[in-house]
């Protein structure tokens, strides 16, 4: 494994623009988190997210994890890159002449995609837990730590999304390919999730409609990308305007989507072997 | 003979047959050359024993090991149709991601970029290297594990003449250490230079595996001149010893059927009265016997 992290290390570290563009998404990524103590001016309107409460505990490891989540696909960015010039400079057929099994190679690009995902995370659970003692309006132990599970599932979400770009990386070697094939597939998940809501709806009236919607369960909810974004909510409506015009926060803790996102993205590691494994290269 | 690789019955067929059935064994310490014309088989053929592309059937034996793992692809120093590194890393850097792959220490670097004569530009990128430079950087990656085969695909394409001779010496040097080598090519005197055994593969199908010296069964032919070509002609068809006797470009060419040493022949001929005033002795060419074959093979 140490060697399989130095190839890496070798690999990436040693090219200038994979060098800047890693440094510049945490500096994004840091000051992303300090946005709530910025006033914003939208139509006139003063928002300051911190005053809508955006550091109070437990609240904070929702908002911060949401904001931070949306900068993902930057670092997605640059793994693509990085695997597909793997194959663009024929380096996988090389690496594998010299002596390096296809399971290796796979397990080499999942240390780097943990790297930058606990990275990530631990700056926003450190970022957070600051933030959150300087600026929230309580400090009582139990809401402090009572929602930190968003942490977690922030980790979830950048392995399980990074893993998908892999298979996408794998599957097509030329990043211009994996960002259509990544774009082609969000678009047809979102086309699926039309039709089921609408089928859902058919037949049934104004009245049932908003029980029915929250009780049936959507097959189109366990699709890679929808299950990675329910794992955390939009928090707008946790917001104190939200709240002032009645807005409900309700939120279970999403068993379903951690499994998928754990499904999905074993299938994805899978896949990305099975691929290498199959192709003549 | 210790054998390094025994190959049986392998056979890949992508749209096409790109290899058909082939089989033959390498020896340890010797020169072989996989011969044939583009698009015969020879990269496809390297490709499955280095374990990138997948054999529809057939199998092989690594050092008496079946097939290729990763063990096995660490013994090997390969070369494969064109130097792949990676361009924006300089040549050092390449070469300790190979080490480190290899499980090899990052010592050996500089040895070998001596053994290529690279030495000197080893900090500088990848992509800056000329072609020539390039070739030179994989074959010093192919020697840094030091490896007990070569594998060389097409070592000198695409080189300028000054190139293809470096990497000749270089190619001779290491069959001298007693390296075995694997090479494929489709230029003959290059295989002819430098290789004791040859495969020759022909739209996939493997058409001769032996030594280069038994490819073909003729015992060469002597080059002679007079200055009275037809009275020379008639006196070398009375000997008997000659399967044909031709003239070609002021030239005649007898072909040995009974061997005879060109000193014996020049005796021979000074005795019946003609003084020579060209003898030599030679072997066919590896081209021609090279197209001797594929014409065979045809019929």
């Amino acid at each position: 494994m140490i060697r399989l992290l130095k190839l890496e290390y070798l690999k990436n570290l040693n090219y200038r623009p994979f060098k800047i563009f890693s440094g510049l998404y945490f500096v994004v990524l840091i000051v992303l988190l300090f946005i709530g103590l910025v006033d914003f001016d939208i139509l006139g309107m003063k928002i300051n997210l911190k005053e809508q409460g955006m550091y109070n505990f437990p609240g904070v490891w929702n908002f911060t994890t949401y904001i931070v989540g949306l900068l993902k696909i930057f670092l997605g960015c640059i793994i693509v890159f990085s695997i597909c010039q793997e194959f663009s400079n024929r380096m996988f057929k090389q690496n594998i002449i010299d002596g390096l099994s296809r399971e290796e190679f796979v397990f080499s690009k999942l240390l780097t995609i943990l790297a930058f995902t606990a990275f990530s995370t631990l700056l926003v659970f450190v970022i957070a837990f600051m933030l959150g003692k300087s600026y929230s309006v309580t400090q009582e132990g139990d809401l402090v730590t009572k929602e930190i599970y968003f942490i977690f599932n922030y980790f979830l979400k950048l392995f399980s999304f990074f893993s998908f770009l892999m298979f996408l990386s794998i599957l097509f070697r030329k990043s211009i390919f994996v960002f259509l094939g990544f774009f082609m597939f969000w678009f047809v998940e979102k086309i699926l999730i039309g039709i089921e809501t609408f089928r859902v709806q058919q037949n049934i009236t104004e009245l049932e409609k908003a029980k029915v919607l929250s009780t049936t369960t959507f097959y189109t909810d366990y699709l890679p990308l929808e299950s990675m974004s329910n794992l955390i909510p939009n928090p707008l409506i946790r917001t104190n305007m939200a709240q002032l015009l009645g807005m409900q926060f309700k939120f279970e803790y999403p068993w379903y989507s951690v499994i998928a996102c754990i499904v999905w993205s074993t299938i994805f590691i899978l896949g990305s072997y099975w691929i290498l494994k199959k192709k003549d290269w | 003979m210790e054998k390094i690789l025994e190959v049986k019955n392998l056979t890949k067929k992508f749209k096409h047959i790109a290899v058909n059935n082939i089989s033959f064994d390498v020896e340890k310490g010797n020169v072989y050359g996989l011969l044939g014309p583009n698009g015969s088989g020879k990269s496809t053929t390297f490709g499955m024993l280095l374990s990138t592309i997948n054999p529809t059937s057939g199998s092989w034996k690594w050092f008496g090991k079946e097939g290729t793992d990763t063990h096995t692809l660490k013994k090997i120093g390969a070369i494969i149709e064109q130097p792949n590194f990676y361009p924006y890393l300089s040549a050092e850097k390449n070469l300790e991601i190979v080490a480190t792959i290899k499980e090899i220490p990052y010592s050996r670097i500089d040895e070998v970029l001596e053994v290529v004569n690279l030495l000197t530009r080893k900090k500088d990128a990848f992509k800056t290297y000329s072609l020539g430079m390039k070739q030179r950087l994989s074959i010093a990656s192919a020697l840094l594990a030091d490896p007990e085969v070569l594998i060389l695909d097409e070592p000198t394409n695409g080189l300028d003449p000054e190139g293809i001779i470096q990497i000749r010496d270089i190619i001779n040097s290491i069959a001298k250490s007693g390296t075995t080598i694997i090479v494929a090519s489709h230029l003959l005197d290059e295989i002819e230079k430098i290789c004791s055994h040859v495969i020759v593969l022909k739209q996939g199908n493997a058409i001769y595996s032996g030594s280069v010296d038994a490819m073909s069964n003729t015992k060469g032919f002597f080059e002679l001149k007079a200055d009275n070509i037809s009275e020379l002609v008639s006196v070398l068809g009375s000997f008997g010893i000659f399967s044909s006797v031709k003239e070609q470009d002021n030239l005649i060419i007898a072909q040995i059927s009974s061997d005879i040493s060109a000193s014996e022949l020049n005796k021979k001929v000074f005795e019946k009265g003609i003084s020579l005033s060209h003898l030599q002795k030679k072997k066919e060419s590896l081209e021609s016997q090279f197209l001797e074959l594929v014409k065979q093979s045809n019929s």
